[in-house]
């Protein structure tokens, strides 16, 4: 059979309107693809088709056109993998995506309050520490002040220093304690070191830095003192006292 | 949503392929009353028809990847995703028994006799060039063609064998191409 028998066999008709058997089908796809001439006598027959459906034509209700493209569209968000249009009318899925929207909000805004009070209340916790441990040396301090058994000895400044300072001393249980009144602050490599004079031997009572606040500050221990003095020192001295450097004095016995 | 831009079938292919919605609206304007006229010439209930409208449309919007341009012109397509939803829901029972219910007048689609053999006054377009066929084309082209029956089935109801079937419907397309 040659290719112009072929053409109009019928077969162009029956694929064209899909009467064809799949067998059919199959060949005269094969056969297009080998003769030109049978495409175009095939595309001449669609658009004869088309233009007969084109005459043919009836409006569908009016109304279809929105009812078609939502139909569609719920089609599509029912497959994931499909690319979902965006139509900004459709309220169903804007809904959903400002619910999402607002509960990512609403998410940050928590995590962000929470974040803050966990902050904020780490800061009163520290301020309440150092306020307890104030308070409790403050009560320390004032229990030493008004004990029978505790000897004030004020501290006075000497060769025109104006360090001054009051030391307790409990003779009985031998603590020693001290209230820093004036302490002019010194450089970093240097402290002042408490001392207690036995007779004329310096015993070491300490060495501390001048205080923030006049808090009471716990010495060593002395068992016995006829005086006590203040010296300055290089930073954690070991050594006996500079007393070239004493700032202030302070006598047990009047 | 209506557009004014004119696309070549191949720029509707690739914008119906992105999915967006200005290809939807072209698609539809332009081309949904000849799918419409195609459908209701399978099926006269217009409610029903709409219906067979949207899955016509939802079909095409859903496998427009699987179009081929070498196997034919995109329109050629659509005309038989029409077709065949058409001749599908014709066939189904809830169609079926709709019918019944219905005055005889009315009942054109059924495979009874009357509707075969005598062609219907208000028959249109494609169906009214077929109604010009002579009698043994015109018969074979409604049951198959507008009714959907393979050519087996078309052998059992005429009680013809099957290579005349076949060999009469091939005559009476060719005959049908050069009335169109």
């Amino acid at each position: 059979m040659n290719i112009q028998e072929y053409i109009s066999s019928g077969i162009i008709e029956s694929y064209v309107l899909g009467l064809a058997l799949p067998e059919e089908r199959a060949e005269f796809e094969k056969m297009c693809a080998l003769y030109p001439e049978l495409v175009e006598a095939r595309t001449n027959f669609e658009l004869s088709v088309e233009k007969q459906a084109l005459e043919d034509s009836v409006a569908p209700p009016v109304g279809s056109k929105e009812k078609i493209w939502s139909a569609i569209q719920q089609s599509a968000t029912r497959n994931p993998s499909k690319i979902i249009p965006m139509e900004p009318r459709k309220s169903r899925s804007s809904g959903l995506r400002w619910f999402a929207a607002a509960s990512i909000i609403l998410f940050l805004l928590t995590a962000y309050l929470a974040y803050s009070f966990y902050n904020k209340n780490r800061q009163l916790q520290a301020k309440i520490d150092r306020n307890d441990s104030l308070l409790n040396a403050m009560t320390t301090g004032d229990k030493i002040m008004h004990d029978p058994n505790v000897m004030v000895v004020n501290m006075v400044g000497l060769k025109g220093s104006s360090s001054s300072a009051n030391v307790y001393w409990d003779s009985t249980s031998t603590d020693v304690y001290m209230v820093v009144k004036n302490m002019p602050k010194l450089p970093s490599d240097k402290q002042y070191q408490l001392w207690a004079l036995i007779g004329s031997k310096p015993v070491d009572l300490g060495l501390f830095d001048p205080p923030q606040s006049n808090i009471i500050l716990k010495m060593k221990n002395a068992q016995k003192a006829d005086a006590f003095a203040i010296t300055i020192e290089n930073r954690g001295n070991t050594g006996g006292p500079d007393l070239g450097q004493l700032q202030s004095m302070g006598k047990t016995k009047l | 949503m209506s557009t004014n831009t004119k696309y070549s079938e191949q720029e509707l292919v690739s914008q119906l392929l992105k999915q967006n919605d200005q290809a939807f609206s072209y698609l539809y304007d332009n081309y949904s009353p000849a799918l419409f006229g195609v459908i209701n010439q399978i099926i006269s209930n217009k409610e029903v028809a709409a219906d067979v409208l949207q899955d016509v449309f939802v079909n095409i919007w859903k496998k427009i990847h699987l179009y081929d341009d070498t196997k034919g012109r995109l329109f050629t397509w659509m005309l038989n995703i029409a077709r065949n939803a058409a001749i599908d829901k014709l066939r189904s029972r809830p169609y079926q028994d709709s019918l019944k219910n219905q005055p005889l007048t009315e009942n054109v689609n059924t495979i009874t006799a009357n509707s075969v053999v005598n062609p219907q006054q208000n028959d249109i377009g494609l169906k009214k060039q077929v109604a010009k066929l002579k009698e043994e084309y015109r018969v074979l082209i409604d049951l198959s063609y507008f009714q959907g029956f393979t050519h087996e089935e078309i052998s059992k109801i005429l009680n013809l064998p099957l290579g005349t079937v076949k060999t009469r419907i091939r005559s009476a397309l060719t005959q049908l191409r050069t009335m169109l």
